[in-house]
């Protein structure tokens, strides 16, 4: 019985910690569940990034599932996943662009507007196009609220314009498999 | 010119970019309040920066670490607390924001694992020693009181 203890107690001490461990060392730091899961989005009254004449509000997101997709043209891994993006667009997916601004931005860049739009047509034209509309993030404040923490973030929002889904990353064929692809069509029927 | 006054030039350079982004720090978040500037500074060693894990958001260079500092600058000199500023950010970042958990049934561990860890030492030691007590025969106690006595 003593014996047992002896080696038994280290031995079950020991396989707790290696299980633990080895956890640690396959989950994704960088995975964080957002705290906007199941609430509404964020009041919000954004500008259009090809024309701030043209106004969003919270009702520009509702009735339909939207992805929000939070990107820019600075972002070199927002390049790699337009091409997929456009590909959902081609399938009937809403894909609606918050522009993550950072070359206006003083602390960052000195583009004026004109080439920033100049960019992003060029971009669009080239790698695809998935976008319904896309909001300018001015100052990155929106982001703020959205708990946003760099671009590529892709936000699942449900016809009543709730956040059921947030993915921090590119958007690529296995994420939308394995994270998307089910929720996206329970909500499409619902 | 020589190599010493080359030195000298080359030193009063790196002096003055030195002292010249510093004061551009200073200007860039000022406060006429002392309270304030310190609740700022506080802040930003104790909120967490979301893209780069291990760094307070004073330390880091993210982009959304300059975002949430601005924000924290602008809340401070609305006069916000620090409790409110904190709950601002966790609302949307998550308690991950924050340096210090809060206690949940997840985290209440960290505080009773090594109390427990203790508790157990002390339960050992005790059982430990009373055992020993026990494994002293009669006989045993006479014979050193023999050997006491003859001394």
């Amino acid at each position: 019985m003593k014996k047992v203890a002896i080696f038994g107690l280290p031995l079950a001490f020991f396989l707790l910690a290696a299980v633990f461990l080895m956890r640690g060392l396959y989950s994704n730091p960088a995975e964080r569940d957002s705290t906007l899961i199941g609430q509404p989005l964020p009041p919000f009254q954004l500008v259009d990034v090809m024309d701030e004449a043209i106004q969003y509000r919270n009702d520009a997101l509702t009735g339909e599932v939207n992805l929000i997709n939070v990107w820019g043209t600075w972002c070199q891994t927002c390049a790699v996943e337009l091409p997929f993006l456009t590909q959902l667009k081609d399938q009937g997916v809403n894909v609606v662009g918050l522009y993550h601004e950072l070359d206006s931005d003083p602390a960052f860049g000195v583009k004026s507007v004109d080439v920033i739009r100049t960019e992003i047509t060029e971009m669009l034209k080239t790698l695809g196009n998935p976008y319904r509309f896309n909001m300018l993030d001015e100052g990155r404040r929106y982001s703020l609220d959205l708990g946003v923490t760099g671009a590529p973030e892709t936000f699942l929002i449900d016809k009543s314009g709730k956040v059921r889904l947030h993915h921090i990353g590119d958007l690529n064929q296995r994420v939308w498999q394995s994270k998307f692809a089910r929720l996206y069509s329970e909500l499409e029927s619902e | 010119m020589n190599f010493r006054s080359f030195l000298i030039i080359l030193f009063g350079i790196i002096l003055y970019s030195v002292s010249h982004s510093a004061s551009s720090v200073e200007e860039k978040f000022s406060f006429e309040d002392e309270s304030k500037r310190a609740l700022f500074i506080e802040l930003g060693n104790e909120l967490r920066c979301p893209k780069c894990q291990n760094q307070n958001i004073a330390d880091s260079n993210a982009v959304v670490a300059k975002d949430i500092t601005a924000k924290v600058y602008e809340l401070v000199k609305d006069g916000k607390s620090k409790d409110e500023i904190i709950s601002y950010m966790k609302l949307r970042y998550g308690d991950f924001v924050h340096y210090e958990p809060p206690i949940t049934p997840l985290t209440l561990w960290l505080w009773l694992l090594p109390l427990i860890f203790i508790l157990f030492g002390c339960v050992f030691m005790f059982l430990l020693s009373k055992k020993k007590q026990v494994d002293i025969s009669q006989e045993q106690l006479q014979k050193a009181d023999e050997w006491l006595d003859t001394k």
